[in-house]
């Protein structure tokens, strides 16, 4: 596997080439961020610019976030989940392929920071990176961890991990996980309808209803979200659990078929919900109901947006 | 301890349908506790909110001038969720008013002064306010010439008509009514509100111009009188933004650092520029 | 005032006494679940960073109930809003940071402005006596300094606490405080000069050169027309969540809610960040895209309030924001290139 710097590099002089090509006015990538273990997304739109881009195991955000509605060519480093995205954009018209450049990086898998901190209490003030280990340094102190203990819940099943549609890829393949079996909603299953609203009332009982979820999902682009809606007004707008609870719901719905785990909504979450897990069942039923994963290739078309004259109607009475 | 977010509880006395197309009705509104009128004490600029139990608030304009006493009038276009409700309202339906809220037009400073008045659309109605206060046998002889221009794009759009009509037979009052174009059985001007601005507008000296109407309306005045010779600080506005609390405190209305509902909505062109155009 | 001192195993002593006939409030939880709530005195801890999200929640709610109504024409006042009263309970809240205890004073200038008084407000904020606890060590988020705040910082505090070497030591800043101190029978002790040299200590140890102060100067129209305020507002997701966990953002929406039998009105956290927090019932929206909306949140921390409020900031430095925002939006940089931006211009 190249490393981070190596991957770096090749990021750089591929962001490079895509503006000397003219196949982009602007690269969107990641640079170093100003915290410990973070990265900002970073539009660069000249060759000094693309010298700051680079890999790391905090590109957590998905970039195909900034492409609805954007005007002109546009390069993006994109994971496997995030050039998922972005076919799924693509496909729902948000962006036109043709102004399109995916520089697309096989990845390992992202740190989830929470994780990081679980095992890591004192102040750190500084921190480096390979690609297999994390090293805090504090004070007095200098702690390694290692990548695969600390990755996101989404990376560790990750089974795309390369991205199929790039134009270009800046590595080799990586080999993804095993088939997603969805082991983690087993126990979900078990559960009694009671039980299981129990269960999703508890997961977001800290909710702030910030929307944070919804604004780093790169499938969340409506104009106005239905939260948003005053006339007629849908849902209430404080903390009542059935107004969160109903948010929750109908984003996992929304994204019936179109979400990539991509983990954006979890990682922007300020209160740490695990959001993903109304996506996850959704998800699955898609899975079981027709075999579909999304955004694996240019011509599949999403089953929830096609018609065909033969589908199951039995349930419309 | 004084709740300003409390409305007064109001009864509907009556309801005027303002306008041809019946987007504008005036309520005329009674305190269920005559005590709370005087607690409602205010001046000609001032705004309220209307508070609708179970519908929410909106911020109008108050239209009725204090010296009209017994009850207070509110012309409301109906535009969002509380307004459309309102104007499904009868007479007699309980509501609220809380306020007043703002800075009244500064009456106070410009005695002596001739006054300018202009007004487009149902942007009168604090300057309906402020005309029936400076009407008032005790009030009209500490102001100077006052001339009142008012637009509306078509007769049937222009608010209170028994009103500047009957001000128009006065002496002490100078009254320019204007409508866009030309239509039969109208024996006003015709024109815009600039040009007619420009034609009738008194000499600046010792002259402070009051402008309420729609951003376009003021797009255009503004240079008619500041090439008329009016200074920055006698050119007095009233603004607008989405407003919820009314008090200075929800943060959503401020136009910089200045809010327009506790710091406004009244605002003298020469405060103005040195502020954001966020409005 | 004298100083005071506890020695740790008095701790809990002194806890009991100054929570007499009042609640304790303290933080509790670790990480992401540590948050200032109801406690006893065996479970108030000193080792804790800060809590995950402001403790602005003590006296602004996310959700809070105003007043009520009902519809029913046989009872008295159908259709009239009543108010639903102040539930304030006289508490003492022990191991507010200095930082949050200053970002609450900000919000109280507001909530209780030259013109008006929030009640709700006022109410909860003025029932409870606020302990602090000073920072010894900073975390990689804290700029408190560079805010014009310090870690040992006393602004809107009654008291503040400070781990000394003989124990916990105890320095009143208001007649209150004084009054809390004076009751609990504690050793007076001179502990201003090991005050002040671990206060030296703690700013050094923040290591922030950067001097902000120059934005003070800047023009707000200069300020205002910046072009740089694309490019800062090019990465944000305009999500809010630097608004929500903000200890001095303090801005709310008013809804009512209505069944069959009633309604109330209340307020919610609201965000500049949303487009609907500004648009006009015409459609207008005087902060149409996400670089107004940016521009706002940092002009109204770092320009409009110093500029109602004697130049205090409206941002002190806690850090939250710093660490939650997921497209690392850094108020530190941007405040730095407020005010550098400002000599280039000038100059």
């Amino acid at each position: 596997m190249p490393s981070l710097e190596e991957t770096t590099q090749k990021i750089r002089e591929t962001a490079k080439k895509a503006l000397a090509d003219g196949k982009a006015e602007v690269v969107i990538g990641y640079k170093k961020g100003t915290y410990p273990l973070s990265t900002a997304p970073f539009f660069a739109r000249t060759p000094e610019d693309c010298d700051q881009l680079i890999w790391s195991n905090f590109a957590r955000i998905n970039l195909a976030n900034y492409l609805p509605g954007r005007p002109g060519k546009v390069a993006v480093v994109a994971k496997g989940c995030d050039a998922r995205s972005i076919v799924g954009q693509v496909a729902e018209n948000q962006f036109h392929k043709d102004n399109l450049y995916v520089i697309g990086v096989p990845c390992t898998g992202m740190v989830d920071n929470n994780l990081i901190a679980a095992k890591e209490q004192r102040p750190y003030r500084d921190y480096s990176e390979t690609l297999d280990t994390i090293t805090l340094k504090g004070a007095d102190f200098s702690t390694e961890i290692k990548k695969e203990e600390v990755l996101r819940r989404n990376c560790r099943t990750c089974a795309n991990r390369t991205p199929k549609t790039a134009d270009e890829l800046v590595g080799p393949e990586v080999p993804g996980a095993q088939a997603d079996d969805f082991a983690d909603l087993k126990e979900l299953h078990s559960k009694s309808p009671e039980e299981r609203m129990e269960y999703f009332k508890d997961l977001i009982k800290d909710c702030l209803r910030c929307y944070a979820c919804r604004n780093a999902c790169p499938l969340c682009y409506c104009p106005v979200c239905f939260v948003d809606e005053t006339r007629p007004q849908w849902l209430g707008k404080s903390t009542d659990p059935m107004d969160t609870l109903t948010f929750h719901l109908l984003r996992g719905l929304h994204c019936a078929g179109r979400c990539t785990s991509c983990g954006a909504c979890e990682t922007a979450c300020p209160v740490n919900i695990k959001v993903r897990e109304f996506n996850r069942i959704t998800e699955e039923t898609v899975m079981d109901e027709w075999g579909y994963e999304a955004g694996l290739s240019w011509e599949q078309k999403p089953p929830l947006t096609v018609f065909q004259p033969d589908d199951e109607a039995s349930f419309i009475k | 301890m004084f709740n300003p977010y409390l409305p007064y509880p109001v009864r509907i006395a009556e309801i005027r349908v303002e306008t041809e197309d019946k987007n504008l009705r005036t309520f005329k509104f009674e305190f269920l506790d005559p005590d709370d009128e005087n607690k409602f004490a205010y001046m000609p600029g001032q705004f309220a909110e209307l508070s609708v139990p179970g519908q929410g608030e909106i911020p109008i304009g108050i239209a009725s001038s204090p010296s009209e006493k017994g009850h207070v009038l509110f012309t409301v276009n109906r535009v969002g969720q509380v307004s459309s409700y309102m104007h499904n309202m009868k007479k007699d339906d309980i509501m609220g008013i809380r306020g007043p809220l703002g800075h009244p037009y500064p009456l106070d400073t410009l005695q002596g002064k001739n006054l300018l008045i202009i007004a487009g659309g149902f942007a009168v109605t604090t300057l309906r306010s402020t005309i029936i206060w400076l009407l008032e046998p005790e009030n009209r002889p500490n102001y100077g010439k006052i001339t009142f221009v008012y637009g509306a794009r078509t007769p049937g759009l222009l608010l209170y008509k028994d009103e500047w009509m009957a001000w128009d037979k006065r002496d002490d009052i100078d009254v320019f009514v204007t409508i866009d174009r030309e239509v039969p059985d109208w024996n006003y001007r015709v024109g815009f509100v600039p040009a007619v601005t420009k034609e009738v507008c008194p000499a600046p000296e010792n002259t402070a111009a009051l402008i309420c109407g729609p951003p376009i309306m003021i797009k255009f005045t503004q240079p008619v009188l500041e090439e008329a010779g009016y200074t920055p600080d006698s050119i007095i506005m009233s603004l607008e933004n989405r407003m919820k609390c009314g008090l200075g405190i929800c943060g959503r209305c401020n136009v910089g650092p200045e809010y327009v509902c506790k710091d406004g909505p009244v605002f003298t062109l020469a405060q103005l520029n040195q502020l954001p155009k966020e409005y | 005032m004298p100083e005071y001192i506890v020695e740790e195993n008095a701790l809990k002593d002194f806890l009991q006494s100054i929570s007499k006939g009042r609640v304790l409030l303290s933080p509790q939880g670790v990480g992401d679940k540590c948050q200032i709530t109801e406690t006893t005195p065996d479970k108030v801890t000193l080792n804790f960073t800060n809590t995950h999200i402001s403790p602005k929640t003590l006296f602004f709610p996310q959700t809070e109930w105003l007043m009520s109504f009902q519809k029913d024409h046989s009872k008295p006042h159908p259709y009239v809003y009543q108010d639903l009263g102040d539930k304030a309970k006289s508490a003492v809240v022990f191991g507010i940071r200095p930082c949050d205890a200053k970002g609450l004073s900000v919000s109280n200038k507001v909530f209780q402005n030259d013109r008006f008084t929030d009640p709700y407000w006022k109410g909860k904020y003025e029932s409870v006596i606020k302990v602090g606890l000073a920072c010894k060590d900073p975390f990689p988020q804290c700029f408190c300094v560079a805010m014009g705040g310090s870690p040992y910082g006393a602004t809107g505090l009654d008291v503040l606490a400070f781990p000394s070497e003989k124990g916990l030591g105890l320095k009143p800043i208001t007649d209150e405080g004084a009054k809390l101190l004076a009751e609990a029978n504690l050793k007076e002790a001179d502990l201003s000069s090991e005050l002040k040299s671990q206060e030296e200590a703690a700013i050094k140890a923040q290591g922030i050169p950067d001097d902000y102060s120059p934005i003070d100067h800047r023009g707000l129209l200069n300020l205002f027309q910046d072009p740089q305020w694309q490019s800062i507002a090019e990465n944000c997701l305009n999500c809010g969540v630097c608004t929500f966990i903000c200890p001095t953002c303090h801005c709310f929406d008013i809804q009512d809610e209505e069944n069959s039998e009633g309604g109330v009105r209340m307020r919610n956290w609201d965000t500049c960040m949303s487009w609907l927090f500004t648009v006009h019932g015409t459609g207008h929206n005087p902060r149409p895209s996400k670089t107004e909306r940016v521009r706002q949140r940092f002009m109204h921390k770092l320009k409009y309030i110093p500029m109602k409020q004697n130049g205090d900031r409206g941002c002190t430095g806690c850090g939250r924001c710093v660490v939650l925002c997921p497209v690392n939006i850094d108020i530190r940089s941007v405040a730095l290139r407020m005010s550098t931006l400002n000599m280039q211009k000038q100059a």
